[in-house]
């Protein structure tokens, strides 16, 4: 016989809430191969206007301009890394607020809210969904424009590249948890999340280095998690920048995750509460 | 109710049929009606309306931004030996404007009736009197208003803050090689639509279409810098040989990559994308409709 959830330790009954919350979003994802393979490879085109607009301005695979600004000359590594890490922002941001309102769409959202579990766990197993589905293809992309573009990937670069990667998640889940808190109170979070990914797409360096935007411009990057990310991994990728020596933006995109965390955590609370209150749950 | 009822007979329908000029009159009628619906959809949500109004110069400013920072200033002599003009901005801006009008022919168009299914007012729409292709029309009718609204925010912000240099006489040849270019968008549109149809998530197909347009289109970039694969099959696409026509008319010195006759090219082009895209359409109505594949999701 099995035990109820109330006999459990509450560990072992969170933590199945969370990994079958992932199973659950890693079977619709596997559900559907080529959306899959879509997500694998496809972004990769998003970026080669970007590699043959460089090679026709610059007539090369350096940039004299571009070297006195970034440090590197090349191009094409930096707007690599710009797209693959600006992909956990559109799978995360998009992907978490979607999810909830999926569970609506499927009419389980009810269901889900009155689990006996706190709604923390659930939201930590989509959010962890989110970030393996984004994990693989970022590593997909990456390894694909590794082949095609000859960038050097070692171990010894990767495993604090993978560390800053984690913590741009955590950002990002922050980010999302108020995007997931609007998504339930106001059911169409698609436009919210757009307008904060056209933010970052604009503020944030991803296509170009933060020092081309303006003054003011660069003070609104500067409050935006992947800034730090991008700046962080390129030096390390690009310039062999060691990781103790970029300190200072670690612990700046440290502090931003925390706030983005606590205000996330804060406003899906609030919103949950509200929502039940007023029955807006069930509504679509 | 009896048939030779007074009432009965006002509640009758005349449906005009074949080819002539009331049917024409009461099928533009449809599409005008259809452009009317998705008007008051699209303005029942002023943030998405707002946000899609601005969102050319948004997607617009990386490809200036990132070209200006690699040649340090606004003039590429690697572009001008490529082809005649070094103008960074007036390139990018005559090549991004195009960009949107792809996303009106694959995301607009191609979605016409996928978005009627998501609502649940496909079948209703398949059984009003009227030809299908109305519904794509019309959608097509709104994006391109909507879009060319766009273009001209993109216009003013990128003369305010870039300055433009554009040959103001060449403005009446662009916009009909413009025109020409989007009769056979169109034409691609509606083979989205109907793929669509077919394929439920029909997205995926979109989405490669227009990335492979984006690549096959020189944007951002001269025809020449593709492989010569790329640039033989950017032929099959109306934007390649509109943006060149169009820059030849626009931009002072410049030398266009590909010589032949632009209206020529796009008349064909326009022929041919719409007599197959309406041809496959037909194929796709009827297949959908007897395998009774209308209701699927």
């Amino acid at each position: 016989m099995t035990q109820s959830v109330y006999e459990q330790s509450s560990f072992r009954s969170n933590f199945f809430v969370v990994w079958d919350e992932l199973v659950k979003n890693m079977k619709f994802l596997m559900a559907y191969p080529i959306i899959f393979i879509f997500w694998a490879i496809f972004p990769i085109f998003w970026f080669i206007p970007f590699i043959l607009q460089g090679e026709a301005f610059v007539g090369g695979l350096q940039s004299a301009n571009f070297a006195q600004i970034t440090g590197s000359g090349e191009y094409i590594p930096f707007i690599v890394i710009g797209a693959v890490l600006n992909s956990y922002v559109n799978t995360l941001l998009y992907g978490m607020g979607e999810n909830i309102r999926r569970e609506a769409y499927q009419g389980t959202l009810d269901y889900v809210f009155a689990a006996p579990c706190n709604k923390a766990y659930v939201l930590i197993g989509k959010a962890l969904s989110e970030s393996v589905s984004s994990t693989i293809f970022a590593a997909s992309q990456l390894t694909i424009s590794a082949l095609l573009f000859g960038m050097n990937l070692t171990l010894g670069v990767m495993l604090p590249v993978f560390f800053i990667v984690i913590l741009l998640i955590l950002g990002l889940y922050g980010l999302s948890l108020v995007l997931a808190a609007f998504s339930l109170m106001y059911k169409q979070s698609h436009d919210v999340s757009e307008t904060i990914g056209y933010i970052f797409y604009i503020f944030s360096p991803v296509r170009y280095p933060i020092e081309s935007l303006p003054f003011w411009a660069q003070i609104i990057g500067k409050l935006i998690p992947l800034t730090y990310a991008l700046i962080i991994v390129r030096s390390i990728m690009l310039l062999g920048t060691s990781f103790s020596a970029m300190y200072w933006e670690i612990l700046a995109l440290i502090i931003i995750d925390a706030v983005l965390m606590l205000a996330g955590f804060y406003m899906f609370n609030w919103m949950e509460t509200k929502t039940k209150k007023s029955g807006a749950i069930s509504h679509y | 109710m009896e048939k030779n009822n007074k009432d009965y007979r006002l509640r009758e329908v005349k449906c005009p049929a074949g080819f002539s000029w009331t049917n024409l009159r009461a099928e533009l009628r449809a599409v005008w009606e259809s452009n009317v619906k998705a008007w008051k959809i699209d303005l029942a949500y002023p943030v998405s309306f707002i946000r899609q109004l601005i969102s050319p110069v948004v997607f617009m400013l990386p490809y200036l931004l990132y070209g200006l920072v690699l040649i340090g200033g606004r003039y590429s002599e690697n572009l001008a030996q490529l082809v005649g003009t070094g103008d960074v901005v007036a390139f990018i801006f005559t090549g991004y404007i195009m960009m949107g009008f792809i996303g009106t022919a694959v995301w607009a168009m191609g979605f016409s009736m996928r978005r009627e299914q998501w609502f649940g007012t496909l079948e209703a729409i398949y059984v009003t009197p009227a030809s299908r292709l109305g519904q794509v029309l019309g959608m097509a009718l709104h994006s391109t208003v909507h879009q060319g609204a766009g273009t001209i925010i993109q216009f003013i912000f990128i003369y305010a803050t870039f300055g433009l240099a554009l040959n103001v006489g060449g403005i009446l040849p662009a916009l009909g090689i413009f025109a020409l270019m989007m009769f056979a968008l169109y034409g691609f549109g509606i083979v989205i639509s109907a793929l669509s149809l077919i394929l439920k998530e029909g997205w995926i197909v979109s989405d490669s279409f227009y990335s492979i347009m984006t690549i096959l289109s020189p944007v951002a970039y001269p025809l020449i810098v593709l492989p010569t694969l790329a640039q033989q099959a950017s032929i099959i696409f109306p934007t390649a040989p509109a943006l060149i026509g169009m820059r030849s008319f626009l931009i002072e010195n410049y030398v266009p990559e590909v010589v032949g006759n632009v209206f020529l090219h796009l008349s064909v082009l326009g022929a041919v994308w719409i007599l197959f895209g309406v041809f496959v359409f037909h194929l796709t109505d009827r297949y959908v409709r007897k395998r009774g594949m209308l209701k699927k999701f």
